[in-house]
């Protein structure tokens, strides 16, 4: 009999949750776990935290070696997946080695999103989504004394207060983006301006980046529409695309994530989709909706690997909660998280 | 702060350049001060297929055995590679070639084999090299360029030893080599720039030429040499083959000569003849080579003419495994050949006493007038180790014969009968000591006699020759505390530092074990032995042979069975196998 295989590409929330699930209900069944970074699964939460020293990197991890071995499940990490061949079941990795599966679930998440108007500025800019990112601030912040918050999410007000409590300076430009993926409302701009002067951040309001250039090694100009600021570092903050880059050739339905079915699948045999990267079709919206958090993740990822072994589950979020930013449908339960 | 003690492996396919990366790595951090014993592993074929291996065990303080598992592999051949799995360490550190010729099938992958918490480094090490130096021969340098980086080893150290390496070569493939070592550096400096480990600790004033890195064959042919060797005769066989190419080139230049003869018979044949003759003569060879050497070796013994040989073991029986170590010719050295034909048999343990063995095998081959067989093993004669510059007694090569007395009155008797069994010897020529020499048995004068009488007061003679050499051979030395022991353990040739190592460790975790190094295994000597054996409740004799042959030589000393480890693996005991065994004894014993 053929060796069953199920493979999840993902070390996030997501990908752990599924593995488990799938050793949970196919206790024969060889299970991979893939993870492009070197560093066991994480919570992307505490990295602002981490950086202000509040907790030690040991408090970042979510689960211990010994939750895999006891599991059973291979993980490899430090390891890129660059190609899918669906008809065929493999994976193609960065190393040329060819993974064979008999089920897959991607659960790459997210990456930091810049926007095109700022691209060719991005060696100057200082994203926060990984423990490596974190590790550069870190290494970064120790020679300077002010920096500068662009964009928003809400992650970006977690880093304002690490960094004040870090006892630096900080600037924020604080415009509609600021608050990702929800739509900014006169009420909330108000409360989070008063909020961020009350604790000494100097609000730059309602102005958009234009450009920024490097005056010495710890010097940054950054253009902001009319308005030239001066800082030593610039923090970089609009949210997350998903990393869904080297699924582009393999037939798999794309659009800025993977397109899925409300029950997760995306339409190709054995391979199903959950967490950040996975777009869900919601039937009475008749469109596709993204789901971000923590929890969120991990729910998904448990659904695909329960539908992947053989049942029909379907993602039930109501659509009131779903709302459109940037031309994407967000479910808004991501908020509680934060 | 534990002290660094890493096992560091590379692994390839023949032609690879693993053996020749495993010199460089083991030079370069020698060069840094710190202490190396490396052992290298490969196919009998020349090129072109099958498996190389290099171990190098790498700390600041000397080391006696290879350990297990391994800390750090280095892989120029992922399919070669799988194999050695399953001796590395959970948390291991791993280097191979992330771009491959061709696509590989999950099954056939290192990466894949490899799960956290193995630390993967993937660098495309042919590539680099192919772009560094235009060819990907020297993928090896890269991988190690990337092994320094990661490790922070001062780049400065390979360069210097891969310079001395190449500077014969010429300029271009010298450039080639530094440029790819240099490409694979400054690769994993920018690529693993967050996962760079802890340097290695250098230390900070290395004096040069403290320590030298020296192979157990480099050992016995600076030995001989220092010994004052004159004449070595030898036909090439692996593992013996160095010791040649190292006289090759350094005796003629001490007034020696080096012949390669047709064969291992004429080999041994012409060192007695050149023996007989008053020089100092050698051979080496392996276990084939000795089997057909037998023979005239026991001439030696009947004829009471020095010779020192040595048999560098292999796996056996017959051509056996040419490239894999063991320690099954014991029986062989110590019994081989028609007769009761005793010679001395000496086994060094590691490199400095294959030198300070060969050195005196010429003394006592000289002073007992016998063979002397010094049985090293591939193992030991492969294997490099840090050890002090050798440096000889002034008296090295001293000529020990007893001569007769020139104002003795009669006609001189070759094989007068003495109390030490050791007859004055005339050398063919001397003036007025004209005697007759054979191959049958003899009398006091050399002449053919085959009465009962005088077969036994000349077998006599020539095994109480053997207990007089006993006196002057080394004892065996004893390591662990006083009293009773729970376990001891016997150790021989290059099995003997796994030993110790394994009872040091056994002391620390509070058992009580202690070790037995046994060098002289004919004549051996029975009552220290017997000893050490009565203070132990089991003795253990580890050895690398299938059917025990130390512990068939002196199991009968003990009033109780020994317990025997033997392993034919081709590859040494590691010493947490010898431990493991002696915890199993301690707690069968407790139960």
């Amino acid at each position: 009999m053929k060796e069953e295989h199920y493979v999840v590409v993902g070390n996030g929330p997501a990908g752990n949750e599924a593995a488990t699930t799938l050793r949970d209900k196919a206790p024969s069944a060889r299970i991979t776990l893939i993870g492009r970074e070197h560093r066991m699964c994480y919570r992307p939460k505490l990295l602002p935290a981490y950086l202000s020293g509040t907790i030690e990197e040991e408090g970042l991890y979510a689960l211990p070696l010994e939750h895999y071995q006891e599991k059973d499940i291979k993980l490899r990490l430090g390891q890129r997946v660059v190609g899918l061949i669906p008809d065929r079941k493999e994976l193609v990795l960065d190393h040329k080695e060819i993974v064979p599966f008999t089920g897959l679930i991607l659960a790459v998440g997210g990456t930091p999103r810049i926007p095109e108007n700022l691209h060719i500025f991005r060696e100057l800019m200082f994203t926060l989504k990984t423990v490596s990112d974190a590790k550069r601030w870190m290494k970064h912040l120790r020679e300077v004394e002010h920096v500068l918050m662009i964009g928003g999410d809400l992650t970006s007000f977690a880093v304002t207060q690490a960094l004040l409590d870090m006892g630096k300076r900080v600037a924020f430009v604080l415009n509609e983006e600021s608050f990702r993926p929800l739509r900014s409302s006169p009420e909330i701009y108000e409360e989070a301006a008063h909020v961020l002067k009350a604790r000494g951040v100097e609000v730059i309001e309602g102005r958009r980046v234009r450009g920024m250039s490097r005056l010495g090694q710890d010097s940054i100009e950054v253009m902001v529409e009319d308005k030239r600021i001066s800082t030593q570092m610039v923090g970089a903050f609009f949210g997350l695309v998903p990393d869904v880059g080297f699924l582009v050739r393999s037939g798999l339905h794309i659009e800025s994530g993977v397109l899925v079915d409300e029950t997760l699948h995306t339409g190709s045999e054995g391979i199903y989709a959950a967490g950040d990267c996975a777009q869900v079709y919601h039937p009475a919206l008749r469109d596709y909706w993204v789901s971000i958090g923590h929890d969120n993740a991990a729910n998904l990822g448990r659904i695909a690997a329960q539908n992947l072994l053989g049942e029909q589950i379907e993602v039930r979020v109501p659509a009131e909660s779903i709302f459109q930013v940037d031309g994407i449908k967000v479910n808004t339960s991501w908020w509680k998280e934060f | 702060m534990p002290r660094l003690d890493i096992t560091v492996e590379i692994c390839g396919m023949a032609g690879d350049g693993t053996i020749a990366a495993g010199g460089l790595l083991n030079e370069a951090v020698s060069l840094g001060g710190l202490f190396v014993l490396a052992f290298d592993s490969y196919p009998a074929e020349i090129r072109g297929f099958g498996r190389c291996v290099t171990r190098a065990r790498i700390g600041e303080t000397p080391r006696i055995a290879l350990e297990e598992p391994t800390h750090v592999l280095i892989s120029l051949d992922d399919e070669q590679s799988l194999s050695r799995v399953p001796s590395l360490a959970s948390n291991s550190v791993v280097f191979f070639d992330n771009r491959p010729p061709s696509y590989i099938p999950e099954a056939r992958s290192l990466a894949a084999h490899l799960g956290h918490p193995t630390i993967l480094y993937g660098m495309p090490m042919a590539d680099l090299a192919a772009g560094a130096a235009g060819t990907t021969r020297g993928k090896n340098l890269t991988a190690l360029g990337g092994f320094a980086a990661v490790f922070g080893i001062p780049p400065v150290l390979f360069q210097r030893v891969i310079s001395k390496k190449f500077q014969s070569k010429g300029d271009k493939v010298l450039e080639a080599n530094l440029k790819s070592f240099d490409a694979g550096y400054e690769y994993a400096q920018k690529e693993f720039s967050e996962r760079l480990s802890a340097p290695f600790p250098f230390p900070e004033a290395a004096s040069e030429g403290e320590t030298v890195l020296t192979s157990g064959n480099q050992a016995i042919g600076q030995g001989a040499l220092d010994a004052g060797l004159q004449l070595y005769f030898g036909y090439p066989i692996t593992p013996a083959t160095p010791i040649m190419e190292f006289l090759a080139q350094t005796l003629p230049a001490q007034g020696g000569r080096v012949t390669q003869m047709e064969d291992e018979i004429s080999s041994i044949g012409a060192v007695l003849g050149a023996c007989f003759a008053g020089r100092r003569a050698m051979t080496a060879t392996s276990g084939p080579g000795f089997a057909l050497m037998t023979e005239l070796i026991t001439h030696g013994v009947m004829s009471e003419t020095p010779a020192v040989i040595v048999n560098a073991q292999r796996g056996g029986p017959s051509t056996g495994l040419p490239t894999k170590t063991e320690q099954s010719d014991l029986h062989a050295a110590v019994f081989g050949g028609p007769g009761d034909s005793g010679r001395i048999v000496v086994a060094p343990t590691s490199v400095a006493e294959c030198y300070s063995y060969t050195l005196k095998s010429f003394q006592w081959a000289e002073r007992y007038q016998i063979p002397v067989i010094v049985l090293t093993d591939f193992y030991l004669d492969n294997r490099v180790e840090s050890i002090s510059p050798l440096k000889p007694d002034a008296d090295a090569a001293e000529d020990r014969t007893l001569l007769p007395d020139p104002d003795a009155k009669g006609p001189y008797e070759r094989f007068k009968i003495t109390e030490s069994g050791i007859s004055p010897r005339a050398f063919p020529g001397m003036e007025g000591f004209v005697f007759k020499a054979t191959g049958l048995e003899h009398t006091e004068a050399g002449l053919p006699s085959y009465t009962p009488e005088n077969h036994t007061k000349m077998s006599e003679k020539r095994h109480r020759k053997l207990l007089s050499a006993l006196a002057d051979l080394p004892e065996p030395e004893e390591f662990g505390p006083e009293g009773s022991l729970d376990v001891g353990v016997i150790g021989w040739g290059s099995t003997f530092g796994s030993v110790l190592e394994a009872v040091e460790s056994a002391l620390e975790r509070g058992l009580k074990a202690g070790a037995l190094k046994v060098t002289s295994l004919f004549p051996y000597h029975a009552n220290h032995i017997r000893r050490f054996m009565h203070r132990c409740r089991a003795v253990l004799v580890p050895e690398l042979n299938f059917e025990g042959q130390l512990a068939d030589l002196i199991g009968h000393l003990h009033h109780r069975d020994v317990v025997r480890l033997n392993r034919v693996t081709g590859q040494p005991i590691p010493p947490t196998a010898i431990l493991k065994r002696i915890e199993e004894l301690i707690g069968a014993e407790a139960e």
